[in-house]
């Protein structure tokens, strides 16, 4: 397998750090005003990514198609997004800088991150927050009337812009705003409820997408001269998980079996405060704000089994682990960390609940200290959310948390250029795999969505369209003809296997396996495990699955049994990804890797670098490119949060 | 979990099927056991669609997707209340606690004349969206604005702003407005961006076309009832209505 | 939408309408409120009430007065009338169950249609009834005038009147309770600091009417002997 790795070019411009956008978007070629309206552009999700990449590429002229499988362009995930967004904008004077940005990213992502990429990223956020402010975003000011900042995790300095707790919804509604105008402007085209079940590629280079209306249930041809993807992650693979229930991997799964490239599909992000599964009807994971780590406490009790109402506890019977094993961090450690402590403690017996699967995060000394109203102005929203699913009060008993599945940081393989390796293929947000490494820190998944959709594609596109020639093809063209029997065949082929098991038990099944074996502690024996049973349930999902109604019409069974199909071959592909990494880094901890004080160990010499699948059939397996990572800038080191 | 019980409820499930946007529909009776008082009213209605789906009946679809009460998809009429009975609470955050086992539960879709129902519980809103095509936004286009501190936007103004501007546009105001109006979801736009500087100067002239753009797509007219802030999920305040009643009135009496 | 078609059609978009019932319904409210000043003039004595409406009618300005006031109540009734076509339009399919959140809606504003059309039918019994009831005519201080008070203490002397103007006058309470806040609510001029005291007054103001005007109909309705 090792005799075929192609070395993969990230195309990342050479000389100092601060330097590399700036002289890039100086030699990147510009397609000249009036030719603009000559290219049309297809972009796929309208999270944070696509909405504000629509917005962007219609204002300089392009003519923009948008798809989304809601109702409407505003449905996207991205509005679940709580804590904040950051940028360096060193506003409260703590010593933040665009290159502090730049380095807490590199090493909260592990370093697996492209360097490049990592300083463009700090470099636009500031940018990103002037334009969401012009746009309206209604951010929490000081009452001097500028804008206010909190702490996140992973960061000694406050650089977190916020809107309440719904910060990911107002940027979200920031960008679709900018979409509608453009629609107004007649320069974007919204398709809602379609979901994109084909890449077409024409003589190479990406032409268009088959797209499946959800209200009908018919196949659509659309063309164009570029195809963006910005849908998201692939963190429902777990089934429960914080993502919405819709969210799902299939337009980049289709893309990866159309030959993109997926890189590191075992880095996932697994965050550390989520609301507790409650049962087996559970459908999703509701997270709670890493912000609430700025002021709640994480504790489990001393004794194990302790089965006392947690009031009862004395102080000094009470683990504050996280405060006790990194004292310069505390609360505030890493996403990854922080899961990782809870999971120790559960797993040796500390953990509290009926299920022992949950920890404290306790607001007692935060209300004895800033009063129950300071605490309720900040976190207001999330202790009602909390009470409204737990029917406990947070104010007056600690809430229990649980690590869940919460990001994906793999994802499509793109250059600096954000192409894939498909030409006129761009993947946007977290669809890409490009900016967080092994592990992404808080408040940096708007950051990145919003810089690809706002700052860079509309540079990194115009170079693509201005470099290559286009062949003037329309959706007759045999690869369209081709593209659109294959997936109906495909949907006619879930419909007809008329089985007796619910599409929900497999993704059920699936998201045990891959929770046990490829969740937060991964080890050889569990993966391969994990490899073998994912393809058990793959071959009896497509003999035994039930989709009932038929492929005419609203048919929702049908949608998430494309979904699932897809999921069941990504889950092996993340688990083959993360039994090769034998190191541990970031959110992929390989028990066998690990520092004596059980920290994430990583393998610098052998696994310094992304690993790239392409996809070479049904029964063959996947190759595994390589992109070698430099660290120019930042060196490599162990990270501490201690 | 603080509320766990062991004890699973029965309930008397009157919901809403239509094939299609043409099929003429009709209240359908179902019985559903088993359900922990722990669940969603959305997990209820999976465990409902699983039951259907191995009776190789046809599933009823509704509308969801992050279940935890912020995309504004979820939409049902449950007993006659927009997502339910309780207050500053979207369908998937209301749980099953709410209610007793032997409940008879009724179910329907947001009905208006610009919410065409789909399928079942589902309906078209992309009427909402059509509005905000209308005038809802700032016309600003990506590049350099100026630095964000310059704009300074006092405390009381933001999170006035950020009040209206927290509307999840789930149309639970159409729905639960006896007029089916959507004035509450337009004003909350309006408002949101006549307090903030950036948006003031387009003020007059964004009420005028998106209250024209509502009138259009079929909406009925406010009668102050305030139904549709009693059962809006997010508790948007009806002063923002005033606010685009007045914001509209500068657009008339400043047109030239 | 260009700017000039806009002003074209202001009155008949949604706001538009709802503007204008404002207006007129406030207008309504400050006729409602001098008519029952004007009727306190009964607990003085006829000589007082007969002065009183005969300076109102002989003064020439009053078919222009009362052109103006039959021109609000008729666009206050157009406009009430267009909304409701267009409310129940709004909704062509109804709800198989309705119910309140009793967080929103008051009995009074979910009523308005009906109380809004006893008032009216109340209003053509009423002109009826007095305006152009039976003429008396009487002399006060040596001026020969209509003797309206004897025609009104007539009128009140059957009780199935004393009922229907004391239903519609509840009814009108009921009415103006809401519609006089309300009307501030159409035009936008809210204040949060004030609006509740304005809700405040709405309620006072639709009690003053239906406890004004029903006790000086049983004021007649005693007066005349019984």
């Amino acid at each position: 397998m090792t005799t075929q790795i192609k070395k993969l070019d990230g195309k990342v411009p050479a000389g100092p750090i601060q330097d590399r956008w700036k002289t890039h978007k100086f030699n990147m070629k510009i397609v000249n005003a009036a030719n603009k309206r000559k290219y049309s552009v297809i972009v796929v999700g309208t999270g944070l990514a696509g909405a504000s990449a629509a917005a962007s590429l219609a204002e300089l002229g392009y003519n923009v198609s948008t798809f989304c499988i809601q109702d409407s362009p505003r449905r996207a995930h991205s509005i679940a997004a709580q804590g904040g967004i950051n940028a360096a904008k060193n506003y409260p004077n703590d010593g933040d800088s665009i290159y502090r940005l730049f380095y807490d990213t590199v090493k909260g992502g592990d370093y697996r991150a492209r360097e490049s990429n990592v300083y463009r990223l700090a470099e636009v956020a500031n940018n990103i927050i002037d334009q969401c402010v012009a746009q309206g975003v209604p951010f929490a000011r000081e009452y001097g009337g500028t804008l206010s900042n909190r702490s996140f995790g992973g960061a000694q300095v406050s650089r977190t812009f916020y809107a309440r707790g719904q910060t990911g919804q107002q940027l979200l509604l920031g960008a679709y705003s900018a979409m509608m105008k453009e629609i107004n402007n007649g320069k974007i085209k919204s398709y809602t409820r379609r979901e994109m079940v084909e890449l077409v590629i024409v003589e190479g280079k990406a032409r268009g997408i088959i797209v499946r209306n959800l209200i009908t249930g018919e196949f659509e041809k659309y063309m164009a001269d570029a195809v963006l993807i910005a849908t998201g992650g692939y963190g429902n693979v777990f089934y429960l998980s914080t993502n919405a229930k819709a969210s799902n991997a299939s337009a980049a799964f289709r893309a990866y079996k159309k030959g993109a490239y997926f890189a590191n599909p075992c880095f996932t992000q697994i965050h550390p405060t989520c609301i507790p599964v409650s049962g087996d009807h559970q459908s999703k994971l509701t997270l709670m704000s890493e912000s609430l780590r700025n002021d709640g406490r994480v504790w489990v009790p001393k004794k194990k089994g302790d089965t006392r109402k947690p009031q009862d506890i004395p102080e000094e019977e009470r683990d504050y682990y996280l405060e006790r094993i990194y004292p310069s961090f505390g609360n505030l450690v890493p996403r990854d960390v922080a899961s990782r402590n809870a999971k120790n403690q559960c797993d040796a017996g500390f953990g509290v609940s009926q299920t022992g699967k949950a920890v404290y995060l306790d607001f007692a000394a935060a209300i004895k200290r800033d009063g129950h109203d300071k605490i309720k102005a900040k976190y207001g929203n999330l202790f009602d959310m909390y009470q409204r699913i737990t029917d406990a009060d947070p104010y007056k008993t600690p809430m229990m948390i649980y690590p869940a599945i919460h990001y994906t940081m793999g994802g499509l393989w793109v250059d600096y250029n954000l192409m894939s390796n498909i030409p006129g293929l761009f993947v946007l947000g977290e669809a890409n795999f490009s900016d967080h490494g092994a592990n992404r820190l808080g408040a940096s998944a708007l950051m990145q969505g919003l810089a690809d959709g706002y700052f860079v594609i509309p540079y990194t596109l115009g170079n693509y369209f201005a470099t290559e020639k286009f062949e003037k093809i329309d959706t007759n063209h045999p690869e369209f003809e081709k593209a659109f029997s294959s997936s109906k065949e495909r949907f006619n082929k879930l419909l007809a296997v008329n089985g007796t098991k619910t599409v929900d038990e497999f993704h059920k099944e699936l998201g045990l396996v891959m929770w046990d074996n490829v969740g937060m502690g991964r080890n050889a024996e569990g993966l391969q495990t994990a490899i073998k049973r994912i393809q058990e349930i793959r071959a009896d999902f497509w003999k035994n699955v039930k989709v009932t109604g038929t492929n005419v019409d609203v048919n929702t069974e049908l949608e998430k049994a494309g979904r699932v199909a897809d999921f069941l071959e990504l889950g092996e592909l993340m688990a083959k990804d993360a039994l090769i990494r034998k190191e541990s880094c970031g959110g992929h901890f390989r028990e066998e890797s690990q520092t004596e004080e059980g920290e994430a160990k990583r393998d610098d010499e052998n696994f310094c670098h992304v690993a790239a699948w392409e996809y070479q059939g049904e029964s063959a397996e996947p190759l595994r490119h390589i992109e070698e990572l430099q660290f120019e800038f930042v060196k490599l080191t162990q990270r501490s949060y201690k | 979990m603080g509320g766990n019980s062991t004890d699973t409820m029965s309930l008397n499930l009157k919901v809403w099927r239509q094939k299609n946007a043409k099929d003429k529909g009709q209240m359908v009776d179902y019985k559903l056991d088993g359900v922990s008082p722990d669940m969603s009213f959305l997990e209820m209605m999976d465990t409902l669609n699983t039951k259907l789906v191995k009776e190789k009946g046809d599933t009823i679809a509704f509308d969801h997707d992050c279940r935890e009460g912020i995309c504004g998809m979820c939409s049902m009429m449950i007993n006659g209340q927009a997502h339910g009975p309780e207050a500053e609470t979207t369908t998937c955050q209301l749980h099953m606690r709410k209610f007793k086992s032997g409940d008879t539960i009724v179910v329907e879709p947001w009905r208006a004349k610009a919410f065409p129902v789909i399928k079942d519980l589902m309906v078209d809103r992309t009427a909402l969206d059509d509005i905000m095509v209308a005038g809802g936004y700032v016309n600003v286009n990506t590049g350099n604005p100026q630095d964000a501190n310059s704009i300074l936007i006092g405390q009381e103004n933001a999170e006035l702003a950020m009040d209206a501007a927290a509307c999840i546009g789930c149309g639970a105001c159409v729905a639960s407005c006896k007029n089916a109006s959507a004035m509450l979801f337009v004003s909350a736009k309006i408002s949101q961006l006549a307090l903030l500087p950036q948006g003031e100067i387009e003020s007059a002239a964004r009420a005028q076309a998106m209250v024209a753009k509502m009138d259009e797509l079929g909406f009925g007219n406010c009668t102050n009832e305030a139904e549709c802030e009693a059962q809006c999920p997010k508790g948007i305040k009806i002063e923002n209505i005033a606010r685009m009643n007045r914001e509209w009135f500068k657009g008339v009496i400043g047109n030239r | 939408m260009s700017s000039s078609s806009c002003k074209k059609c202001a009155t008949s978009t949604s706001i538009g309408k709802k503007q204008i019932m404002g207006v007129t319904g406030l207008l309504l409210c400050g006729f409602l409120i001098s008519h029952l000043l004007g009727n306190l003039t009964l607990l003085v004595g006829p000589d007082a009430f007969n002065k009183y409406s005969h300076t109102l009618t002989s003064n020439p300005l009053i078919y222009g007065a009362e052109f103006i006031l039959a021109a609000i109540f008729l666009s206050h009734i157009v406009m009430a009338i267009r909304l409701i076509i267009e409310n129940r339009a709004a909704r062509p399919v109804k709800y198989h169950m309705y119910k309140k959140s009793g967080r929103g809606g008051t009995l009074a504003s979910s009523t308005m249609p009906f109380t809004g059309l006893i008032a009216l039918v109340f209003l053509v019994f009423h002109i009826c009834g007095l305006k152009f009831g039976t003429v008396y005519s009487t002399n006060v201080g040596g001026v020969e005038m209509r003797d309206l008070y004897r025609t009104t203490i007539e009128y009140f002397q059957d009780p199935l009147h004393v009922l229907g103007y004391i239903v519609a006058m509840v009814a009108l309470g009921f009415h103006t309770s809401h519609g006089f806040w309300s009307a501030f609510q159409s035009l936008g001029l809210n204040h949060p600091k004030y609006m509740p005291k304005i809700q405040c007054l709405s309620k006072l103001f639709g009690l003053v009417v239906a406890i004004g005007f029903s006790g000086l109909a049983i004021f007649c309705f005693i007066k005349g002997g019984h």
